[in-house]
């Protein structure tokens, strides 16, 4: 009786819990937004004013209250999770959708990766220069260099072909109209990769709220993925359309055609994802291993014939070369990398190329295992992720769009494991933050 | 006490048909775990808890040395702008990233203007803060417009003068002059 009667006051709670979470999530978001459309900012790259409408309520974004908004956000986030399976799906959806639209029309949130996007297009289509062999400063004259990272001004692109020819027909809109293709994109590609998390959720019989939850309104998700507009959001549309054609294949009663061709857009899905960006590759083995059928090969070789025969005209062979782009980037240090955090455990000063080796082979054991158990039974979604998740904590370049790779596939895993080691990395990554408003510097 | 695996839990694998009868029963593909995995996911379990407090402590060991260094660099400011009687924000803090070492250099400009727009003065800042400053081992000056490489300073003093920092003799043309400042703490 005690215990139905708890149950029911906890119930009772339940909306107006929901409520101030909700709040929270809300008045966080639109601090951000609002402070960081007024510009001059450390947290805000320099930027064509797009948000400047919004610039007559906020103050000046500092550390400290970006932070402060960000811890609460983050609790708050962790406080609707908590009560995903008592919210209405209205709600849910509601919520995720405000989050999105109120990032989408404010200004570029932390980092200029999008301003290199669009030096890289701009350097294809305006200035006829391939960005696979040249920096942005090979455009210093283009209006777009000034918004350019200057630790970036002198690297070519190492984003796949795909989707440097996706940003190609953003190019000729000018800087303005690129930078608002680019977050329409960014924001599609989030929207698209949610429906597909939840329809896959669901083809799992698994709770899609709570997946749409983890994800939609997941902190890094929003303010730093899609507030950047990047693309590693595009890289997810891809992954989820891959893992929901092979589930649907996986639930068709009997091998057919329907079957053969949805593993083949499977392959080929994959193969998308990582001429957006290399790492969606992690997806195909787990496939394979799964189906143990050849249409997934079959059609990610396809594709990769294709696409790379275009890129090759495009390009040249310089479009093409992936590995090359993929070695130069694992070459990065960061402060934010967990291998950097271990080393100054250590006592050193940072990673040495032993290091990087040493990451290189338990990445390589970890993959392995995971192969292995997914060759025997184990959850190929969950495989997936912990490899995406694996992938992002040994880089030694870590940045808060790559804890988002893992983030859809383990909201929807059968093993929960990989969900709560995915939001954990994600938790120390915030943590990691912090000491700016432990020790703010002034 | 694992309970032997069921056909279904097996799929096709198991059977005698199937296109993988040629491996060892160990080596065969499955639809689903075998139960009686439990001593496996109890190891894999294990060494994730493991790890997550290895990185969470990792974690927080990184954020104690950072508010260690910001409380060094707010040290840094405060001696520069004490110093000089500037009390600029926008400031260059350069730390010493080849040897590890605790010697910062902060430079600013030595009249009101952009960053960067007028003459610059850098500090070479070491020691332990002190009623939150730092002592001053020496220093240099920049032409406006100018990256701090040796090619471009001039006037150095104190440390900077014996390990040779500026490659220039007098400030250039439109530069600023260069007293020495006071070594020490301010």
């Amino acid at each position: 009786m005690d215990d139905t009667r708890a149950h029911r006051g906890t119930r009772s709670w339940t909306p107006a819990l929901a409520g101030v979470f909700t709040l929270v999530l809300l008045a966080a978001t639109l601090e951000i937004v609002l402070d960081g459309a007024v510009g001059h900012s450390p947290l805000i790259p320099k930027s064509p004013g797009i948000a400047s409408w919004l610039s007559a309520v906020g103050e000046r974004l500092g550390y400290r209250v970006f932070l402060i908004a960000l811890l609460c956000y983050s609790g708050a986030f962790l406080g609707i999770l908590l009560l995903a399976r008592r919210i209405s799906t209205r709600w849910a959806i509601a919520l995720t959708a405000a989050l999105q639209l109120i990032v989408f029309v404010g200004p570029v949130l932390i980092s200029t990766d999008v301003f290199s996007y669009i030096a890289y297009a701009r350097m294809g289509v305006v200035h006829s220069i391939d960005p696979y062999l040249h920096g942005p400063n090979a455009i210093s004259g283009d209006p777009v260099y000034r918004y350019v990272g200057k630790d970036w001004v002198k690297v070519a692109t190492a984003y796949g072909p795909l989707y440097t020819l996706l940003s190609y027909p953003l190019a000729p809109l000018g800087v303005v109209g690129a930078l608002w293709g680019m977050k329409l994109e960014a924001l599609l590609a989030s929207a698209g990769t949610l429906a597909l998390t939840w329809r896959c959720a669901r083809m799992r019989n698994l709770d899609p709220k709570l997946a749409l939850i983890v994800v939609g309104v997941n902190p890094l998700w929003v303010i730093y993925g899609l507030g950047g507009a990047h693309n590693d959001l595009i890289m997810t549309l891809f992954l989820m359309g891959a893992v929901a054609l092979t589930l649907a294949s996986e639930m068709a009663p009997t091998p057919d055609l329907g079957r053969a061709r949805r593993e083949m857009y499977a392959g080929a899905a994959v193969l998308g994802a990582t001429l957006i960006k290399a790492t969606g590759i992690a997806l195909l083995p787990f496939i394979l291993l799964r189906r143990r059928r050849l249409a997934p090969l079959l059609g990610a070789g396809l594709a990769a014939v294709l696409l790379a025969l275009i890129a090759y005209i495009v390009f040249g062979v310089h479009g093409v070369d992936i590995v090359s782009a993929l070695n130069r980037d694992a070459a990065f240090v960061g402060t934010d990398s967990f291998p950097v955090e271990i080393a100054h455990l250590f006592g050193k000063p940072g990673v040495f190329p032993v290091d990087h080796d040493l990451l290189k082979a338990g990445l390589v054991l970890i993959v392995v295992h995971l192969m292995w158990r997914t060759w025997r039974g184990y959850d190929w979604v969950a495989a997936s992720a912990w490899t995406l998740l694996a992938i992002a904590v040994t880089s030694t370049w870590l940045l808060a769009w790559y804890t988002l790779w893992s983030l859809p596939l383990a909201a929807i895993s059968r093993d929960r494991r990989v969900l709560y080691a995915t939001l954990a990395v994600q938790g120390l990554f915030i943590v990691h933050q912090t000491a700016p408003l432990l020790a703010p510097v002034s | 006490m694992s309970k032997s695996p069921s056909a279904s839990e097996q799929g096709l694998a198991g059977s005698p048909r199937d296109r993988w009868g040629w491996l060892p029963e160990w080596a065969r593909p499955l639809e689903r775990e075998r139960r009686g995995l439990g001593s496996l996911r109890l190891a894999e379990t294990t060494i994730l808890i493991l790890l997550a407090i290895f990185l969470a402590v990792a974690s927080v060991n990184d954020i104690v040395q950072q508010t260690h260094v910001n409380h060094r660099l707010s040290a840094d400011l405060l001696t520069w702008r004490t110093l000089t009687g500037h009390d600029y924000v926008n400031l260059d803090t350069e730390q010493d990233v080849k040897t590890h070492s605790t010697r910062d250099t902060v430079c600013g400009n030595v009249s009101p203007g952009a960053p960067g727009e007028r003459a610059q003065v850098c500090l070479m800042l070491a020691g332990a803060v002190v009623k939150g400053v730092r002592s001053v081992s020496g220093g240099y000056y920049l032409p406006p417009y100018r990256a701090d490489l040796r090619a471009n300073r001039y006037g150095c003093f104190g440390l900077a003068a014996e390990q040779a920092l500026c490659a220039l003799g007098s400030p250039p043309a439109g530069s600023s002059p260069s007293p020495s400042l006071t070594l020490g703490r301010p």
